[in-house]
C-alpha cells in the first residue's frame, strides 16, 4: 500500500479527503500530520495549508476489494453476500445470492466487468499489484472445464477434416484457456483472429504432423 | 434511481477527483440515459484503454437494468 500526501484547509478536511481517496474510514488509515496551517494575523498572512501523510493500514486491499464489490452488487441485486479469501497474492471474491445468472451474465461478461472494475479500484490505492478474482456459483471453474472440452473437441475436428476450424469470438481470458489446452497437441496450432476485444481462435491442423492412425 | 447511484459509485471509485463526478439520469418510457461527467483529467480513467472501462460500466449497468426491465444507456460526456 502506498502513502499519499494531502493538503487541505484543516486537518479534518484533509482526513476526509484521504478517506474518500482510499475508500476507507479514518480508523483504517495511518495519519501523520506534516504541516499545520498557520492562521497568521487576521488570517491574512501564512496561508499555508495543512498537510498530512496518509498510509492505509496493512492488508486493507482485501477489505477495499470486498467492500467495493459489495456496494456495486448491492445496487444490482438484493440479498447478496460477498465472501473474500486470499490465495497467494490473489484475492478471491465470491458472490452468493439469489440472482447468480444476472451477476454472471452472458458467458460471464458481467463477472468479468465486475472483476475489472474491482481490480482498478484496488490497484489505485496500492503500489504492489494485486489480482482480484470475482466468482459466483463456481462459474470460473465450470467455464474453464467447458472451454477445455470445447478446445479438445474442435481440435479433433480440425485433425479429422484437415481443415482450419474457428471458435466463436471470445474474450482474452477464454482464448487463453483454449490456446493452453491445445498447446501440447503438436498435430494442431492455434491462433487468434479478429479485431478488438473479442476474437476467434483458429485451430489449424499441422498437415505434416497428423497421425493417420488416430481415426 | 439506483442506476444513477450505481454509475456514480463506480465512477467515484475510479477517478482521482470524486467530487467532480456528476451523474444525471434522463428517464424515458423504455430507455433511461445516464449521463456521466468527470474532471477532464479523469476522462481517461472512466473510458480506459480501448474503452475497456467504459464497456465494463455498460455491462454492469446492463445487468442492473434487467431488474427494472428497462434499458439503460451510459453516455460519457466531455
Amino acid at each position: 500500500m502506498s502513502s499519499i500526501e494531502i493538503e487541505a484547509k484543516t486537518t479534518q478536511e484533509a482526513i476526509e479527503k484521504a478517506c474518500k481517496h482510499f475508500h476507507l474510514s479514518e480508523e483504517e488509515l495511518d495519519i501523520e500530520v506534516l504541516e499545520i496551517r498557520s492562521t497568521g494575523i487576521f488570517g491574512m498572512v501564512g496561508n499555508k495549508k495543512t498537510k498530512i501523510r496518509v498510509t492505509p493500514k496493512q492488508d486493507n486491499t482485501i477489505v477495499v476489494a470486498q467492500e467495493t464489490l459489495r456496494k456495486i452488487v448491492s445496487l444490482i441485486s438484493e440479498d447478496t453476500k460477498i465472501s473474500a479469501e486470499k490465495k497467494g497474492d490473489d484475492i478471491i471474491l465470491t458472490i452468493e445470492g439469489n440472482n447468480p445468472r444476472t451477476l454472471i451474465g452472458h458467458r460471464g461478461r458481467t463477472l468479468e466487468a465486475l472483476e475489472f472494475i474491482v481490480n482498478k479500484a484496488v490497484n489505485k490505492a496500492s503500489e504492489k499489484k494485486v489480482r482480484v478474482i470475482v466468482d459466483s456459483e463456481n462459474y470460473r471453474q465450470r467455464r474453464e472445464e467447458f472451454l477445455k472440452r470445447l478446445a479438445f473437441r474442435v481440435g479433433e475436428k480440425a485433425k479429422k477434416t484437415k481443415k482450419t476450424v474457428a471458435t466463436d469470438p471470445m474474450s482474452p481470458h477464454d482464448r487463453r484457456i483454449v490456446h493452453l489446452a491445445l498447446k501440447e497437441d503438436h498435430q494442431v496450432q492455434t491462433e487468434s483472429k479478429g479485431e478488438g476485444f473479442l476474437k476467434e481462435v483458429l485451430i489449424i491442423p499441422n498437415k505434416n504432423n497428423i497421425d493417420e492412425n488416430t481415426e | 434511481m439506483e442506476m444513477k447511484e450505481l454509475i456514480e459509485y463506480i465512477a467515484k471509485v475510479l477517478v482521482d477527483n470524486p467530487e467532480e463526478v456528476k451523474v444525471t439520469e434522463l428517464e424515458g418510457r423504455q430507455t433511461s440515459v445516464i449521463e456521466l461527467r468527470v474532471a477532464k483529467e479523469d476522462l481517461g480513467k472512466v473510458i480506459g484503454k480501448q474503452g475497456r472501462t467504459a464497456r465494463a460500466m455498460r455491462t454492469i449497468l446492463g445487468a442492473a437494468s434487467t431488474k427494472i426491465k428497462k434499458r439503460s444507456v451510459l453516455e460519457i460526456l466531455e
